[in-house]
């Protein structure tokens, strides 16, 4: 009894503790709450998605659904390891991109 | 740039990576040279098949080898058509040199002889030289710019994207946390599974070394 409680207040800290209360606080922002570098980019982003066929639009709104809809955590995850793969140098990258294809195939 | 950095940086400008300095560099190779072009377009729809494909399909074997036989003979085929247009691609700078001079040439008379008319306009008194000024803009026929004009008729929305910043669009102030989020949209499978991802030999098989995953999504 004693380990639930405890797991259960873990889970709590974890969901409201200070990353997921910053990865909270990130979404739902205003465009005015943006930064100016954060207005850049997401208008260059907002031009890259104007260039995607219809259909890759779609999926990338699928996408964003399934994104808001993870627990802030995994959200964060996800955000440290897109920093971990932009950090990748080129080469580094299509290895990864490789293992990626490799990792598809094996269809785990 | 050139092409081997323009091959460098293809899978980054695919994940939408590059920097915007990097990226108009990267869009003006492109304009100039179809290879890359079409290498970015390859590169694209792998990388779209790539996400797409459902993790549990496993590939026949037949299937396999077909494609990569089919890949081996495309690489085969490029790389001749690459050799041939070499010659090409040498002829190229100088004619391109030539055209520029040419029309730098064009440039320098055309401007002595506007001036020479506009000096004799400026003599001429000004109500004879309206009227047929306006004549000539009705009667004359449809001049190179007047096609060109009308086929970059979709142009202004590119133009459009090199104002000064205004307001957002519509739809970008409506969700712009799509559109902050969007590279990580598009890598989102490859993050999910970054650490099993990462840990995955080229021959795919898991390293002996590697930690076991932390979190599936």
């Amino acid at each position: 009894m004693k380990r639930r409680i405890l797991a259960i207040l873990l889970g709590l800290q974890v969901v409201l503790g200070p990353g997921a209360g910053l990865a909270r606080a990130q979404y739902g922002r205003g465009w005015e709450q943006l930064t100016p570098d954060e207005q850049r980019r997401a208008r260059e982003n907002y031009e890259r998605y104007q260039r995607l066929p219809e259909n890759r639009q779609r999926f990338m709104e699928r996408r964003y659904e399934r994104f808001q809809a993870l627990p802030p955590q995994e959200q964060q995850r996800l955000r440290q390891n897109y920093e971990r793969y932009r950090e990748l140098d080129p080469g580094q990258r299509r290895e990864f991109v490789e293992k990626y294809r490799q990792w598809k195939k094996s269809g785990k | 740039m050139r092409c081997t950095q323009a091959h460098e940086l293809m899978t980054a400008t695919v994940d939408g990576e590059l920097s915007l300095r990097q990226q108009r560099a990267f869009e003006a190779h492109l304009t100039d040279c179809a290879a890359c072009r079409d290498e970015r377009t390859a590169t694209e729809r792998l990388l779209a098949a790539l996400e797409a494909l459902p993790m549990e399909t496993e590939v026949p074997v037949l299937l396999e080898q077909e494609t990569l036989r089919r890949v081996r003979i495309a690489a085969a085929e490029e790389a001749e058509r690459v050799a041939a247009s070499r010659w090409w691609t040498r002829l190229r700078v100088p004619a391109v040199a030539l055209t520029a001079l040419a029309a730098l040439v064009l440039v320098i008379v055309g401007r002595n002889e506007v001036g020479q008319r506009e000096a004799e306009l400026a003599r001429t008194p000004a109500p004879v030289a309206k009227p047929a000024a306006e004549n000539f803009a009705r009667t004359r026929a449809p001049q190179t710019e007047d096609r060109l004009a009308a086929a970059s008729e979709p142009a202004p929305v590119a133009q459009e994207t090199h104002k000064a910043p205004q307001g957002p669009p519509p739809a970008l102030a409506a969700r712009p946390d799509l559109f902050m989020e969007l590279p990580i949209l598009r890598n989102m499978e490859k993050l999910e599974h970054f650490e099993q991802i990462e840990t995955t030999t080229v021959d795919g098989q898991p390293r002996s070394d590697a930690a076991p995953e932390r979190q599936r999504g």
